[in-house]
């Protein structure tokens, strides 16, 4: 069994396959994380930890934009 | 009832401020993909990255029908990830308002605590019916577009046992928020609870009849089987009382910690 891919690969993939079922998953996925980034740069003036809150938006998926919009935003409020 | 729908206004703005509207949907949209997606694919996901060798995957043989994964989408995302994200999202609907004095300000307006305990609920679960719909309508689509077509009336009617086992929901978490004082204690103990509910659903039949999260329950069995189970009525009347015991609780509390905030 192959369990490592080169890049040589990648030519194989028929992403057509599968690209019209995931790209509106993928779609949303990303349309939340931008929006939690605008809104942290639009507020990069009264918020706390910009470059935490960044690395977490961007590397925990979902749950970190999630996070964000819970306990990131309420925080600075009210400071 | 003129206080409660200014309330219920107030509460809107509130949380168009915080965005709640637009993240929560797209949260449970998220959500609603994710089991359709994985199930449809799983055969292939296995196959490229399980490294048991000498396991046949027959991709024919598992053909499993739109219903049954249409269930497993309230089962196994909106009733864990979905809880908690509910949860985590409804914690400071009184704790906020207690803690920045909000409380006890509008408290001191000839407002009733019922009108007021009203608009909070009214909006807030207005707000997760609208997610909550959205969420299970893309799931729906991904079914119907992936696998079998399930009726819409099922549909239909799970939608509607699921969104009244999430009215306990809020208003346990309301009840909740209303005691306690630190987000965190709010979140930890109505997470641990609604889990806990939903995980003792089926273990003693006996509890299953005043439990609430056993609608989920029924909802995941009428879109695998299509039949309807008469004790579900039983269930949601319950249920009902179980939602005025909570808000009587809340209103008691409220009462009482009014001597201190004032």
């Amino acid at each position: 069994m192959q369990l490592h891919y080169g890049l040589d690969d990648l030519k194989n993939i028929n992403f057509m396959d599968f690209l019209p079922v995931i790209l509106p998953f993928i779609a949303i996925g990303m349309f939340l994380v931008v929006f939690a980034l605008q809104d942290l740069y639009r507020h990069r003036k009264s918020r706390e930890n910009i470059l935490l809150w960044t690395i977490v938006i961007l590397f925990v998926n979902t749950l970190g934009a999630i996070l964000y919009f819970v306990v990131g935003r309420k925080e600075s409020g009210r400071s | 009832m003129n206080a409660g729908i200014l309330l219920i206004k107030k509460e809107f703005v509130q949380m168009a401020r915080d965005l709640r509207m637009v993240w929560l949907p797209i949260v449970f949209i998220l959500l609603g993909c994710t089991q359709p997606i994985i199930t449809y694919y799983l055969p292939t996901i296995l196959e490229a990255l399980g490294g048991g060798q000498g396991i046949t995957i027959d991709s024919s043989a598992i053909s499993q029908e739109g219903g049954e994964v249409l269930a497993s989408t309230l089962g196994s995302q909106f009733d864990q990830l979905g809880i908690i994200i509910l949860v985590v999202a409804l914690m400071g609907i009184i704790q906020s308002d207690k803690s920045n004095g909000m409380l006890a300000f509008i408290l001191t307006r000839p407002v009733s605590i019922s009108s007021y305990l009203f608009g909070k609920v009214v909006s807030n679960y207005i707000v997760v019916v609208l997610s909550v719909t959205i969420g299970f309508f893309v799931s729906y689509l991904y079914v119907n577009s992936l696998f079998t077509m399930v009726p819409f009336s099922h549909f239909l009617i799970a939608l509607l046992l699921y969104l009244l086992w999430v009215l306990f929901l809020v208003a346990f978490t309301l009840m909740i928020s209303a005691i306690f004082r630190s987000q965190g204690i709010i979140a930890l103990i109505s997470i641990i609870f609604l889990t806990g509910c939903r995980i003792i659903v089926n273990f003693i039949p006996a509890i299953d009849v005043i439990n609430p999260a056993s609608l989920s329950k029924h909802a995941s069995e009428v879109l695998a089987t299509g039949t309807f189970n008469t004790s579900v009525i039983i269930i949601v009347f319950v249920e009902f009382i179980w939602i005025l015991v909570l808000f009587s609780i809340t209103n008691y509390w409220i009462s009482l910690k009014k001597i201190d905030y004032d």
